[in-house]
């Protein structure tokens, strides 16, 4: 035990460079891997970072107004009681539309207890009465912002102005329009400005329970229940919320999402241990002579292994710990978006996973390093004494390619790579590998990109949707759009939600345009309709009716029956896929169609649909109904810090493995070095041999990662759009300049770390090369050593 | 004084604690890409306590090899090895290198010392694998430097020693745990003939202690050193020769040595 640690504290002193490799990779993926989780439960659970960061509450009980809530603190499993605070219901005004609201009596000062969490403005101020502080979901779905006028009517018909001075996450209850009522908080006057009667608000206490699990939260409220709605008949508690309900509506089911935690999860598994083992092989190839000279003083081939597994595992272990901090520090001012929300400041890990990614990394790191430790204690004792012999031998290619006058130092160095096949294997595989996921990562950014770039390939070329309302009758409204300067099509629709032959689900059925002059769906797969009595699907409806393309289906849209022949598939983001688009003409023909008008508005180039719908908002003095589309890849925004972070870890990974190759390649090679020099090859022709030896490895490891990345991520993305409904063809591609590019960085990369290393190598004197078999020289010898060990070679 | 005189003689069969090496009909056959190579044809070999045998022999004849399988470095093919009067020739490598741990020290011509490490923990590295609390084995390695003569190297790089230091170090790493036996490979093949003769005087002086040495040399003259000369060819004992100290006034070319058998 006490040998085996002298050996490896030396061994660290030795070779730091080796260490802080293995400590760098193990450091990057954990911290890779804990900012991805953290941001991708930040965007598919940010409930929990809500929570965390407004001191939420465990459950919120709404009693009716005047209920002596003192009681609730001596309740048992209760830990601490809110501040009660009134409640009242009301409706928004904006026009024709209409969102009930729940508006909450606040004071200046916030709530210590489920405190709203300010992301634009400022929090309600004793000088702004008219004040009123909008929860950020609601804001953003009825298009409000802080400065905005709203006029909110009470029950009995009371029109309340008031002016927006702030915007506000809170974890009390989920996302507008999930969740409804819209959530607004104001100052007590106000409140009672809407709402007068006191008896027709509500009051709402939030707790905070000693142990906040689903039975226990449940135990709590049924207790509450119990005592406030007894035998008296007189129901004090009207309803009830707890952190779980929220949770649950909070909750994104956005699949892509998991698909891409799973995903830089397989890199972790796949690349990690790669480099990890590729390290710890190149070590133990490096020091296969002081491994064997340490069998012949006595270490046994177990001593070995578990010396190699002890020493690497614990460099892991501390790569880990460094992972974890550098994660710490780096998300301590990140934020997320979720895909409904606002910008949700990161909460930390819970700590399971942090438990689960850095014992999960150390545990690989063992495990990688099982086979190279496994090698070393198969290392011949007399691998310390006897020199092997150099392998490879000059091919007929490379004969043919030195007769031909190929340069030396090219056919040499080719000779390297293609003789020694299993080192060679090893870099070409430890490259690809790494490569492979940046290839996809980068492909997945361009999708997400193509999204927000270029909308109508996923079938939003609409950008705006508009639908008469208020005053204004269809023609006044065409007259409108027709009109705007910056609309360059529109087509009319409607929609409706259809019951699936067999009774069991819906899907929409939309009719958009003409089936002379249809929308523009981006169809992938069969053609567009022309003619009334054909259809286009998604393939989430596809997948829904176990049917293809080309199938004849009569389903009974707006109460008429209609036959439609589905002649092809859409990309559709809308609705899971689930959505059957045909032309108006398919529903006039039929006998149905009608009142659900909407105009779908195609806008000019470079027009920002916000601009857009601020015009027609103006033209109509606020009468129209102006939806901003929503694109799916603005929830993605997350995914691409995501795929920065994971390119940046397998970058490393890559270098660590050609660092690794390089120099073990060129350890291998010093014995060599010398002949060469001596059989007249120049320094510089030295250098060359071992750069381009590096570098043909390097080329193929990168080019072979690249076109299988080209290969596997279109199928990936497709099989995730498929799954999801959107449907396949979704992918994008990279374009082929980027694709020389990052051919052309990695190899710049790889032969310049070959380039520094083998000039080290070809700088040794000559005779150093020719000394000791395999071994590097020690500065001070005599003369006649060298020649002794010449002539007993 | 003749051998028998000195040294006790190894009697019949393997288990006599006299004897503190004996191999019998050791056969090593290398097979390389399909060709069987014997480098080992049968051979019988005994070394009592405390005795100094020189191995000699052409290139090729075996010399390192044999010394390998009686060190355990490598697996006899057939054959015998009893150590100290127990047969240990079907020893698992593990069983051989804890055996190699007390019993069995080694010295190689290219030194091999171990290049992570420095002077003093080269030295003190085998004592620490048998067992030795860090004390002992700074105690230990403090007694041989300063006995070698290189006591001010302890916190050198073994690459920054002259090839007669680094095999002063690496003699006094075998001799760490006080080894039964001393296996030394052409301790002197890469050295220059000052260092060699130091590293001779070094052996002898080792030898008059009581220390049993088995050395491979291809060099007359340093295998003078030895008690018995045995020659090696095509992997057989082609003869194993005592060497009488002669009277000064005999001291001729011709008659260094006493053939026997």
């Amino acid at each position: 035990m006490r040998g085996t640690l002298r050996w490896a504290r030396a061994d660290l002193r030795a070779r730091p460079s080796q260490a802080l490799l293995t400590l760098g990779v193990v450091a990057g993926v954990v911290a890779a891997l804990v900012l991805s989780t953290m941001l991708l439960q930040g965007a598919v659970n940010p409930w929990q970072q809500l929570f965390a960061r407004t001191h939420g509450a465990d459950v919120l009980i709404y009693f009716q107004n005047g209920t002596n809530t003192s009681e609730l603190s001596s309740l048992p499993g209760v830990r601490q009681v809110g501040r009660p605070y009134e409640a009242a219901s009301a409706t928004l005004e904006q026009g024709p539309v209409q969102s009930p609201v729940e508006l909450r009596g606040m004071t200046p000062v916030p709530p210590a207890m489920s405190t709203p969490l300010i992301v634009a403005g400022t929090w309600l101020r004793s000088s702004e009465q008219d004040g009123a502080v909008i929860e950020a979901s609601f804001a953003a779905a009825v298009h409000v912002g802080v400065g905005d006028k709203i006029v909110v009517d009470g029950i009995d018909g009371t029109s309340v102005p008031m002016r927006v001075i702030g915007i506000a996450d809170t974890a009390d209850q989920g996302f507008y329009p999930q969740w409804t009522p819209g959530l607004i908080w104001v100052q007590h006057g106000l409140l009672t400005a809407v709402e007068p009667h006191q008896s027709e608000t509500q009051e709402v206490v939030g707790l905070r329970l000693d142990d906040a699990s689903t039975v226990a939260t449940g135990q709590v409220v049924q207790t509450i229940w119990n005592l406030y709605n007894g035998p008296t008949e007189n129901s004090a508690v009207l309803r009830y919320s707890t952190w779980q309900q929220v949770q649950n509506s909070m909750a994104s089911n956005d699949r892509l999402l998991g698909l891409l935690l799973a995903l830089f999860g397989v890199i972790a598994l796949v690349a990690a241990p790669c480099a990890i083992a590729n390290v710890t092989a190149g070590s133990v190839l490096m020091q296969r002579q002081d491994i064997g000279m340490l069998k012949a003083l006595g270490f046994t081939p177990g001593q070995v292994v578990g010396m190699l597994l002890a020493e690497q595992t614990a460099l892991g272990a501390a790569g880990a710990g460094f992972g974890l901090v550098a994660a710490r520090i780096m998300t301590s001012s990140a934020f997320v978006r979720p895909p409904d929300g606002t910008p949700v400041g990161l909460a930390p890990l819970s700590g399971s996973w942090v438990a689960l990614i850095g014992g999960g990394a150390v545990l690989t790191v063992a495990i990688a390093t099982i086979i190279p430790a496994w090698r070393a204690g198969q290392v011949s004792p007399v691998a310390a004494v006897q020199p092997t012999p150099p392998r490879g031998h000059l091919s007929l290619i490379a004969r043919l390619g030195l007769l031909v006058r190929l340069p030396p130092a090219l056919v040499l160095g080719a000779r390297d790579s293609l003789t020694r096949r299993l080192p060679s294997a090893l870099t070409v595989v430890g490259l690809a590998i790494p490569m492979a996921m940046i290839t996809i990562a980068l492909i997945c950014w361009s999708t997400i990109d193509g999204f927000t770039r270029d909308p109508g390939r996923i079938g939003l070329a609409a950008a705006v949707t508009v639908t008469p309302g208020g005053g204004l009758d269809t023609a006044r409204t065409l007259n409108l759009i027709s009109h705007d300067h910056q609309v360059l099509a529109y087509y009319p629709g409607a929609e409706f939600d259809t019951l699936l032959p067999g009774d069991n689900g819906t899907f929409i059925a939309r009719a958009v345009g003409y089936s002379s002059r249809p929308y523009p769906f981006q169809t992938v797969q069969g053609r567009m309709f022309d003619a009334p009595n054909e259809a286009v699907a998604g393939q989430g409806f596809l997948t829904l009716m176990h049917i293809g393309v080309g199938a004849w289906i009569s389903p009974t849209i707006d109460g008429v029956p209609v036959i439609l022949h589905i002649v092809g598939r859409t990309i559709e983001p809308d609705n899971n896929g689930d959505v059957l688009d045909f032309g108006l003409d398919a529903l006039s023909d039929a006998g149905g169609g009608g009142p659900q008008l909407f105009y779908a508005l195609v806008l000019k180039p470079g027009v920002s649909p916000a601009a857009a719908r601020a015009t027609l908002l103006a033209a109509s003095r606020d009468e129209l109904d102006v939806q901003l589309v929503a694109n799916p890849a603005d929830g993605l925004e997350v995914v691409k810090v995501v795929i920065v972070v994971a390119v940046a870890v397998l970058a490393v990974i890559g270098l660590a493995n050609l660092l690794t190759a390089a120099a073990v390649g060129q350890r291998d090679h010093l014995h060599e070095v010398g002949v060469l020099k001596a059989l007249g090859l120049t320094p510089r022709q030295v250098t060359a041999t071992l750069v381009v030896n590096t570098t043909i490895l390097t080329a193929i490891g990168v080019a072979s990662g690249t076109v299988a990345g080209l290969v596997i991520a279109p199928r990936l993305i497709n099989m995730q759009g498929q799954t999801s409904g959107i449907g396949s063809g979704i992918a994008a591609s990279l374009p082929a300049a980027t694709v020389v590019e990052i051919l052309a960085i990695a190899l710049a990369i790889a032969t310049t770390a070959a380039l520094f290393l083998a000039r080290r190598t070809t700088r040794m004197s000559d005779s150093a090369h020719l000394r000791s078999p395999n071994r590097p020289s020690p500065p001070r010898r005599h003369a006649l050593d060298n020649v002794n060990s010449l002539r007993t070679r | 004084m003749s051998r028998s005189e000195r040294y006790l003689p190894c009697l019949p069969g393997g288990a006599d604690t006299a004897c503190l090496l004996r191999a019998r009909q050791l056969v090593k056959v290398y097979r390389a890409d399909g060709v069987a190579v014997e480098a080992l044809r049968g051979i019988d070999l005994d070394l009592a306590v405390g005795e100094f045998v020189a191995i000699m022999g052409p290139s090729g004849s075996g010399k390192s090899t044999l010394l390998h399988v009686l060190g355990g470095l490598e697996p006899a093919t057939t054959g015998e090895i009893w150590l100290r009067g127990r047969r240990v020739d079907g020893l698992s490598r593990s069983g051989w290198a804890i055996l190699r741990r007390r019993h069995v020290g080694f010295v190689f011509q290219f030194f091999n010392l171990l290049s992570n490490m420095t002077v003093a923990d080269n030295v003190e590295l085998p004592a620490l694998l048998a067992g030795a609390s860090p004390r002992q084995a700074r105690k230990r390695r403090e007694e041989l430097l300063a006995e070698l003569g290189i006591a001010d190297k302890a916190g050198a790089a073994p690459a920054r020693l002259s090839g007669g230091e680094q095999q002063r170090v690496a003699l006094a790493r075998a001799l760490a745990n006080e080894p039964s036996l001393l296996l030394a490979d052409e301790p002197t093949g890469n050295l220059d003939s000052s260092n060699t003769r130091d590293v001779l005087r070094l052996l002898r002086r080792v030898h008059d202690g009581g220390q049993a040495i088995l050395m491979v040399t291809h060099d007359a003259r340093v295998a003078s050193l030895a008690d018995r000369v045995i020659n090696l060819f095509d992997g057989m004992v082609a003869d194993d020769a005592t060497i009488v100290p002669l009277p000064r006034s005999l001291n001729g070319v011709g008659d260094v040595l006493e053939l026997r058998g």
